[in-house]
């Protein structure tokens, strides 16, 4: 990998596989999460299911043979509520709708936003703990926090973004302290209004990641890309982590046109599909990346997080994905 | 002398289900029909009772013109491509900048209807409400641009495809009893360029009206580049989005409104309670331009996709305490 700094110093084979962050939670996990929203379980008992599940799909990464884990995300509901529960300035709204039946709790700023304390650091020093393979450090990013909820508060979304950026960057830093050398951010609103990544989404970004030691991702995903590339390229990131098969490669015509300059964690799976994607299409995705890239800049991963899909859908998505690698880099190594 | 009439409507959309768990049938049904445990015929049989649920709300608010809350549109696009030949349906995209996704339809072939769409919704609302039913229907400009184009025509041309379409669907509506129908086209907000292409489409929509009112919807943009041309087209009345505009109220003063007008001077993508103070001084201040026969004060747009229930339902309400006051002090 190019972009990665020496003194990182992990290892990764040719187009390392990944997933973007979130796996389906378990029925038993399911059940303890209602029963806790009802105030018939207690956080102890909670806290150790939701171990108790994260075990199990670090194990399950690792059988696959996936090459960079994350944690699972089994104690977040929703990406940007569960950051705006652990962070000061936020109250909870009732439910809002995003697609289909899909509903979120979403968050409102009402005072002053601020970083209390680490949010994901024990996580993510739980899953490191359980496996010798890189586990990726997975946050909320400030552009997306600010988009996803009511403002309130600031007068403009602009300070909204920066302040948020300031308590990003606090959670990004204590992640990297612990030990993260691969912090993805996701950012999947940031295509929302074009016009605020010049005017201050890079600027955000770039509060977040400055002088911080680690390798990068900005993870973007169901918006009209068209409108902020190449411009996005300025983001301060290493990797930049894209929803491909949902755009129907769209982007692959963009990167003709104009050279896409940093790494790209591709993703080859449709994780809104119920259908387990054939090798052939997962394959056919991944040949039209190398058209454009080349492979010491391209990660292979899923379209986005899985957790809405079954278990035995993620497992199966995930089996093709990793048998499609393994295939390409044998014919790469030839 | 001021004589025009302020009235209060809904936008479009209202959330189909409440945050407390026993006001969630709607949902519930979702998740059963996907998983095979109703039938689409019990699926509907709920989308009546929701449908009925979100009218008596609206109702309640104290609304003059309420819709069906679009409670069977999976989104404003493809709850009609879907059922359109030529239309195949894709992956999702960001709704304009909202925090809501669509399933963007692929033109492959020639667009027609192959059934009718949106005239047994009506009817349905029609016959549970004790208010007046606004109509809903997506332009067809909005329609084409959103879509992705894999024929080897261009975009005016598809357009005309979606115009035959929706011009059938207004006939049928205006034929089960509507009286007024709110056409959305948000999307030539951000295209002012085809703005040509939008007048001709609404001038072939206009010929399907019939003794009907034709309102055209704009919202998420800003409205101003395009006010004195909206003027200009064949529609009996304007909405607008003022959360987008911070001009528009200088823009209404200076050219004025000759037709009947939908203020949306309510934020429909904010919890925050509008002002009542706040509103009811900028309607005074642009009631002197307007000169159609009716001013409807509304929400900036659709609220089902964009509020948590309890806050939209408190919207509503605040509208119409907002038109009240406005009336009396008129």
């Amino acid at each position: 990998m190019r972009e990665i700094p020496k003194h990182l110093s992990f290892d990764l084979p040719v187009l390392p596989t990944t997933t973007v962050g979130s796996f389906p939670k378990p029925p038993y996990l399911l059940e303890a999460r209602r029963k806790f929203l009802d105030k018939q379980m207690g956080n102890e008992e909670l806290h150790a299911l939701e171990q108790r599940a994260t075990r199990d799909w670090v194990s399950q990464q690792e059988e696959l043979g996936l090459d960079v884990l994350v944690d699972g995300e089994m104690y977040r509901g929703d990406m940007t509520t569960y950051f705006a529960n652990n962070l000061d300035g936020f109250e909870i709204s009732g439910l809002v709708r995003s697609y289909g039946n899909r509903y979120y709790r979403k968050p409102i700023i009402i005072d002053e936003v601020r970083w209390r304390g680490p949010i994901t650091v024990d996580w993510w020093k739980f899953s490191q703990g359980l496996t010798s393979r890189p586990v990726k450090a997975v946050v909320t990013g400030p552009y997306t926090m600010m988009d996803w909820s009511f403002n309130e508060y600031y007068p403009r979304r602009r300070e909204a973004c920066l302040k948020l950026a300031e308590a990003v960057r606090q959670e990004v830093k204590a992640l990297s302290k612990a030990g993260a050398k691969i912090i993805q951010v996701d950012e999947p609103a940031i295509s929302a209004r074009p016009e605020e990544l010049k005017e201050f989404a890079i600027e955000a970004m770039k509060i977040v990641t400055k002088g911080v030691d680690a390798y990068f991702i900005n993870h973007i995903c169901y918006g009209a890309f068209e409108f902020i590339y190449p411009e996005m390229l300025d983001l301060p990131v290493a990797n930049f982590d894209l929803e491909m098969t949902n755009s129907e490669l769209d982007l692959v015509e963009l990167f003709h046109k104009y050279r896409f300059t940093k790494d790209l964690s591709f993703g080859v799976v449709d994780v809104h599909s119920h259908k387990v994607d054939d090798i052939a299409d997962i394959e056919r995705r991944a040949r039209q990346a190398l058209e454009v890239l080349k492979p010491d800049q391209l990660w292979i991963d899923p379209d986005c997080g899985l957790k809405t899909r079954t278990r035995e859908e993620t497992l199966d998505k995930l089996k093709n994905m990793v048998e499609v690698v393994s295939n390409v880099r044998a014919k790469l190594e030839k | 002398m001021i004589e025009v009439d302020i009235l209060t409507s809904s936008t479009g959309s209202y959330p189909r289900i409440c945050t407390h768990t026993e006001s969630q049938q709607h949902r519930q049904a979702c998740a059963s029909l996907e998983s095979g445990v109703i039938s689409d015929a019990e699926f509907g049989r709920i989308e009546d009772e929701v449908t009925k649920e979100v009218i008596k709300e609206q109702v309640d608010a104290g609304l003059d013109f309420i819709t069906d809350g679009l409670v069977r549109w999976q989104d404003p696009i493809s709850h009609l491509s879907r059922r359109l030949n030529g239309c195949e349906i894709n992956g999702l995209l960001r709704f304009f900048d909202s925090n809501f996704y669509f399933r963007q339809p692929i033109i492959k072939d020639r667009i027609s209807r192959r059934e009718s769409i949106l005239k047994r919704e009506f009817i349905f609302a029609k016959s549970v409400s004790p208010k007046p039913v606004k109509a809903v229907v997506t332009g067809p400009y909005t329609l084409a641009k959103l879509s992705i184009n894999r024929r080897d025509i261009d975009l005016k041309m598809i357009v005309e495809e979606f115009t035959e379409v929706i011009a059938k669907e207004i006939a049928e509506l205006v034929r089960a009893g509507a009286e007024l129908v709110q056409i959305d086209e948000p999307a030539i907000l951000k295209n002012t360029g085809d703005f040509p292409i939008l007048k001709e489409a609404i001038e072939e929509l206009d010929a399907e009206k019939g003794r009907a009112k034709l309102a055209l919807y704009t919202y998420f943009g800003d409205a101003v580049p395009l006010y004195e041309q909206f003027l200009e087209l064949s529609v009996d009345a304007l909405g607008f989005d003022f959360t987008y505009s911070p001009k528009l109220e200088e823009e209404i003063i200076r050219s004025g409104c000759s037709l009947d007008i939908c203020l949306g001077l309510v934020d429909g993508r904010n919890t925050k309670i509008d002002e009542k103070e706040k509103v009811i001084k900028r309607l005074k201040r642009m009631l002197p331009a307007l000169k159609g026969e009716h001013v409807y004060l509304s929400p900036s747009c659709g609220l089902g996709e964009y509020l948590p229930r309890e806050i939209a339902y408190t919207k509503l309400q605040n509208i119409v305490a907002i038109a009240q006051e406005a009336r009396e002090l008129i």
